[in-house]
């Protein structure tokens, strides 16, 4: 809401500058966005009267001219070739200033000395639009009727100084979408009287008529209109609004169009009440019904686009067709026209959110719509309309005609709040006295009678007891709020188990060299289809679409974070960022079960991403980084089993980590045909784990166990296989096969050759026995090594290498 | 006799003193220690010696082994010594080659914060809740007081999955979750990502995080929210730091207010950061609305508390001095490695 400090002044003295009363109002509630102040960077231009033009000697697109400034006479050099003599214009003199940070001093052009400079509307900082008749390119030509002022500052006789200040008003707070709104929170903020220069309005005793010349109103949609008042103007001269009506309408950001028109704008930034003028001729049997919209009706508004409008909407109808859309915008076909002669002036309130769902459906938020949608007051509705009339009076644009019509179903409800000083102390933790409770309220006009108190009729957000405190501490000072600490019983703060695990997990992976990235959860059609992802699949099949989204760059929920990573992986591999290793802590997110349907939550996944590629980055690395997660965050038994299904990754090289009967991660190369759709030409390395599941097989109480005592036996094995048989599988086969005795197994060695045969690899591991009982005798070892032997020729034909 | 023992030390010692090696000085040893040591022959020969010579001559025999030993050994230290001086000459190294370290990864500067906070209010005392991203809209808006027509509602643009699910706008929802699952006193804090239809542009993401913070307790007043808060504001963003609260409107708190923190770029004096004002608008805060009490089961007549909510890439951005939002959503390594 913008207002100038000039039209707040009509409603509260203002003996502060623009700046400290917009601190003041913010620490009140009414935060201001902007202030400007106009006028202010223009210094000593002044009214000027040209005496004389002559050619300059030596410049042909040049005149010398003397220019009377009132104490003295100036000589100027100009180009401008739009004045004439005797003309009056504004004179920035030797050392003065204009908008932009132009100094003008006395120089000398093509030899002839120069005093100053006429100015243009440009140069002074001013609009074309606001001086009709000036030109762009060219001199601005005062009127001749301020010879009188020869001397005189510009700003002052042109009236530029102008300070506006634009507040941004919480949605709570409609009473301060009006100049007197926010006049009243200015008074009360800076402890000067209210000056209520409307009261007048309230104590009009206007008629109430069934009808006036004609004109009948019914309401049938009461639900969705509180009130409809309604007063005429006859004999109507359309014309252009007053100067100083037109520079409130600017000032509020409100473009100026004819005195009726200009009235109902005003009185709406005055009062805060939109109101609507219709030409009573446009009104077909002179009959208006607020009703609601029949499905596919249409109509063209103010601003010449064609609406449909369906049931949910309210017009404002006549007989035939809709003439608004009520509290948004009015139609076309009962604008007012030049040879209006009646005017009928309309000041309704509607159901806030009915008016805000239709703004939105018809893409118009307007004044008006923006207003009706919080809510406004329907004791405010007569008011204005009088307000209305009392201006046309005032500007002798017409005549006002005797009685209203004002259709008032059901009368706004006081409200009536218990409370207690003591109560609100406690709440705010101050210690405020009853009296200055009281004298709050009063000048807020919230009536006090005992222990309740009677809001006004324009603040309808307060409504208990929590409303007012914030009432008393607007003004009883936010600043003085103390600061104190919670005294109650204490709490003991903790992260709980999966919190925990995911800082253990950072932890391994930041000193593993890993950055963590952040990515966005939704993703589109085309970062599907870049990455692959079947059709078919159920992370397609599962996906959850947005009803609103941004652009299709984000219109659905992603069920898997490959893309994501992938995608950031490009990015880094395009910015030639050759070591790169990644991890992301984000959801996935999976309409299991058709949840969405059935209108519950769907399924969000806790994913832990890794995406890395560079120099010493293989799957055995990546391997031994989830390793490590594992070991750290207390997975003690799982299985690495091969993967040959997942789309993102390489078939041969991807393993799937089983804990229990649970799949919940994958490991692997990425398929080169993704590695290709993001145009990566190394190899790619991903995980994706589910930090959800990990978190309930990890084991957080770590037990003591004895550190061996007795010393280990160690024993070499090198084993010919064929090619097939994986080192996974021969070390199940040595486990079993030495029973509890065989400590740990270390692959030091896999080995090809021609020798060995085609298919064949000698691999080789260092077996390491203990038992903590007691030191091994060779005898239990040697047959426990024999026992492998065998076991492994049995099981997969393996030869001792020797 | 006592010339030969005599005789024997003196070249015993002087074989010492000439030795360069530990190797000689083991033969020295072994030639006049050993057991077919010279000085060993003596003492085996005593045999021959008259009964009262003998305890003479041992005593010299040992005297004379120890001479030798101490000689030994003295002489043993001296050239380990000099081994190891020359052992270290040749060993030194260019100290200002590079380092075969393991080169670290970094924590994302949006996780700092979010650690740097929760780990100030585990300190007074709150848990971490965590909750939906995609939300019910009874939680996201009708609990906390915004039922569907509510004008608050156009503060801010929530992205839709049905007319009843939604992408959580703000954490707040978990206000809501909480008091329903657990009783009085509660001391939460929820870290979460949200989402509002923002396009992307250097201060604005469709996706961004957010910390919300509620207390319920008896007699929880607004000075315990402010003083919380400036406890928060000097741990997380330096001492000296100074708080502000300014009236504001917020559906699910009342009063509500906004705080503002002295900018702890310049310490208040204005700059780029803080807009020549000396304040950043910090977070949004207020008692819990009794309205949401009642539609948590929870009576506001007998309990009361705070809440609060802040974006945490704001204070990531004001705090590391990141100008362009769209940064931290980029993810370059070289980025992300100088956090």
């Amino acid at each position: 809401m913008k207002t100038s400090v000039e039209w707040l002044k009509e409603f509260s003295d203002i003996d502060v500058s623009p700046k400290e009363l917009g601190d003041i109002l913010t620490m009140t509630g009414s935060k201001v966005e902007t202030i400007e102040s106009k006028g202010n960077d223009i210094k000593n231009v002044v009214v000027g009267k040209i005496l004389e033009i002559k050619k300059h000697p030596d410049a042909d697109k040049l005149v010398v001219t003397k220019v009377d400034v009132g104490e003295e006479i100036l000589q100027i050099v100009t180009g401008a070739n739009n004045i004439k003599e005797n003309d009056i214009v504004p004179i920035a003199k030797d050392g003065s200033e204009l908008p932009g940070g132009v100094k003008i001093k006395t120089g000398k052009l093509r030899g002839i000395d120069s005093c100053g400079m006429m100015c243009s509307v440009g140069e002074l900082g001013l609009e074309l639009e606001d001086y009709p008749g000036q030109i762009e390119h060219g001199i601005m030509i005062l009127p001749a009727s301020l010879e009188k002022d020869l001397g005189k500052d510009i700003v002052e006789v042109l009236q530029l100084k102008e300070d506006i200040i634009d507040f941004e008003i919480t949605p709570n707070r409609p009473d301060c979408l009006s100049v007197e709104g926010l006049g009243r929170e200015t008074a009360i903020s800076l402890g000067k009287e209210f000056k209520n220069p409307r009261s007048n309005l309230s104590k009009m005793q206007i008629e109430t008529k069934p009808e006036i010349k004609g004109l009948t109103v019914d309401i049938t949609a009461p639900d969705l209109c509180y009130r409809y008042v309604a007063r005429m103007v006859e004999n109507v001269k359309i014309q252009e609004s007053p100067e100083w009506l037109k520079r409130r309408l600017k000032a509020c950001g409100v473009r100026a169009i004819n005195n009726i028109v200009d009235i109902t704008n005003y009185v709406m930034l005055e009062m805060g009440q939109p109101m609507h003028a219709f030409d009573i001729e446009s009104i077909k049997g002179k009959h208006i019904t607020v009703r609601r919209a029949k499905q596919g009706e249409t109509i063209t508004t103010l601003d010449d686009e064609e609406r449909i409008l369906d049931e949910t909407m309210l017009v404002i109808a006549d007989d035939e067709k809709p003439v608004a859309i009520a509290g948004v915008m009015g139609g076309l076909n009962s604008e007012i026209e030049k040879d209006t002669q009646t005017v009928v002036f309309e000041s309704a309130v509607f159901y806030g959110g009915s008016i805000r769902k239709t703004a939105k459906k018809v893409g118009l938020r307007t004044e008006a719509s923006s207003r009706y949608e919080k809510g406004l007051s329907p004791e405010n509705a007569e008011r204005v309309v009088n307000r209305a009339v009392e201006l046309v009076e005032l500007l002798k644009a017409g005549k006002a005609v005797e009685g209203k019509i004002d259709v008032y179903p059901i009368k706004q409800k006081k409200t009536v709040i218990p409370w207690s000083a003591e109560r609100i102390n406690d709440l705010l933790g101050i210690q405020a006295s009853k009296q200055e409770m009281i004298d709050i309220f009063t000048k807020l006009e919230i009536q006090v009678e005992g222990d309740t108190a009677i809001p006004p009729y324009f603040r309808q957000d307060i409504e208990q007891e929590a409303d007012l405190a914030e009432e008393v501490l607007r003004f009883y000072g936010y600043d003085t709020l103390p600061s104190t600490l919670i005294e109650a019983e204490s709490t003991l703060g903790s992260k709980n188990k999966q919190q925990k695990i995911v800082d253990t997990i950072q932890e391994v992976l930041v000193n593993s060299g890993f950055s963590e990235i952040y990515t966005y959860g939704f993703y589109s059609a085309k970062d599907m289809k870049k990455a692959l992802m079947d059709e078919n699949s159920d992370l397609v099949r599962k996906t959850i679409f947005l009803q609103n989204p941004l652009s299709d760059d984000f219109d659905r929920m992603r069920t898997t974070t490959i893309p994501s990573m992938m995608q950031t992986l490009e990015t880094n591999y395009n910015k030639k960022n050759m070591e790169v290793k990644l991890y992301e802590l984000g959801r996935s997110y999976i309409n299991e079960k058709e949840a969405i349907q059935k209108g519950e939550l769907p399924q969000e996944n806790n994913m832990l991403t890794l995406g890395a590629y560079g120099e010493n980055v293989d799957f055995y690395y990546i391997k031994g980084i989830i390793e490590n997660i594992l070991q750290a965050v207390g997975v003690n038994r799982y299985d690495f089993l091969r993967e040959e299904e997942n789309h993102f990754y390489h078939p041969g090289r991807t393993a799937k980590l089983k804990v229990g009967n649970d799949i919940f991660a994958y490991i692997g190369e990425a398929h080169p045909s993704l590695t290709e759709q993001y145009g990566i030409t190394k190899k790619v390395y991903l995980v994706e784990l589910n930090i959800d599941k990990i978190t309930r097989y990890a084991k957080q109480n770590k037990k003591y166990v004895e550190v061996p005592k007795f010393p280990a036996a160690l024993r070499d094995i090198a084993m010919v296989v064929a090619e097939e048989v994986e080192v996974g599988t021969i070390q199940k086969i040595m486990e079993k096969k030495a029973k509890k005795i065989l400590e740990r197994v270390t692959l030091f060695d896999v080995y090809r050759s021609e020798k060995l045969g085609e298919n064949k690899k000698s691999v080789a591991f260092e077996l390491t026995f203990r038992i903590p009982e007691r030191t091994l005798t060779d005898e239990e070892v040697n047959k426990a090594m024999q026992d492998i032997i065998t076991g492994l020729e049995q099981e997969v034909g393996a030869n001792l290498r020797k | 006799m006592q010339e030969k023992i005599e005789q024997i030390r003196n070249t015993a010692e002087a074989e010492i003193t000439s030795a360069t090696s530990i190797a000689e000085l083991e033969n020295t040893r072994i030639k006049y220690l050993g057991k077919k040591g010279e000085l060993t022959l003596v003492l085996r020969g005593m045999g021959s010696l008259p009964a009262e010579e003998r305890p003479v001559v041992g005593s010299l025999v040992n005297k004379a082994r120890d001479f030798i030993e101490e000689k030994l050994s003295q002489k043993e230290r001296e050239i380990k010594e000099k081994l190891l001086e020359e052992r270290l000459k040749t060993e030194k190294i260019d100290i200002t080659m590079p380092s075969k370290k393991v080169e670290l990864g970094s924590i994302h500067p949006i996780t700092q914060i979010i650690n740097d906070v929760k780990e100030i209010f585990i300190g007074l005392g709150y848990e971490i809740a965590e909750g939906p991203e995609i939300e019910l809209a009874t939680y996201n808006f009708d609990k906390l007081n915004t039922p569907p027509d509510h004008p608050a509602r156009d503060i801010q643009d929530t992205f839709y999955i049905t007319d009843s699910i939604v992408l959580r706008s703000q954490t707040s929802p978990m206000q809501a979750r909480v008091m329903e699952q657990q009783k009085p006193p509660i001391k939460i804090i929820c870290p979460g990502t949200v989402y509002r239809s923002d396009s992307v542009d250097a201060t604005h993401s469709p996706v961004f995080h957010q910390i919300e913070g509620l207390v319920i307790d008896k007699h929880i007043s607004m000075s315990d929210l402010k003083g919380t808060l400036e406890l928060f504001a000097k741990k997380c963003l330096g001492e000296k730091t100074k708080i502000r609260f300014r009236p504001h409107h917020f559906p699910f708190t009342e009063p509500s207010a906004e705080a503002d923190v002295s900018c702890f770029v310049c310490g208040g004096k204005g700059c780029r950061v803080c807009k020549g004002e000396g304040w950043i608008e910090l977070l949004g805060c207020g008692m819990v609305h009794p309205n949401v009490l009642r539609n948590c089961n929870i009576d506001p007549e007998v309990y009361s508390g705070f809440a609060f909510g802040f974006g945490v890439e704001r204070i990531a951005m004001a705090k590391f001095g990141i100008d362009d939002m769209r940064l931290l959503y980029e993810n370059d390594v070289r980025f992300l490695k100088q956090f």
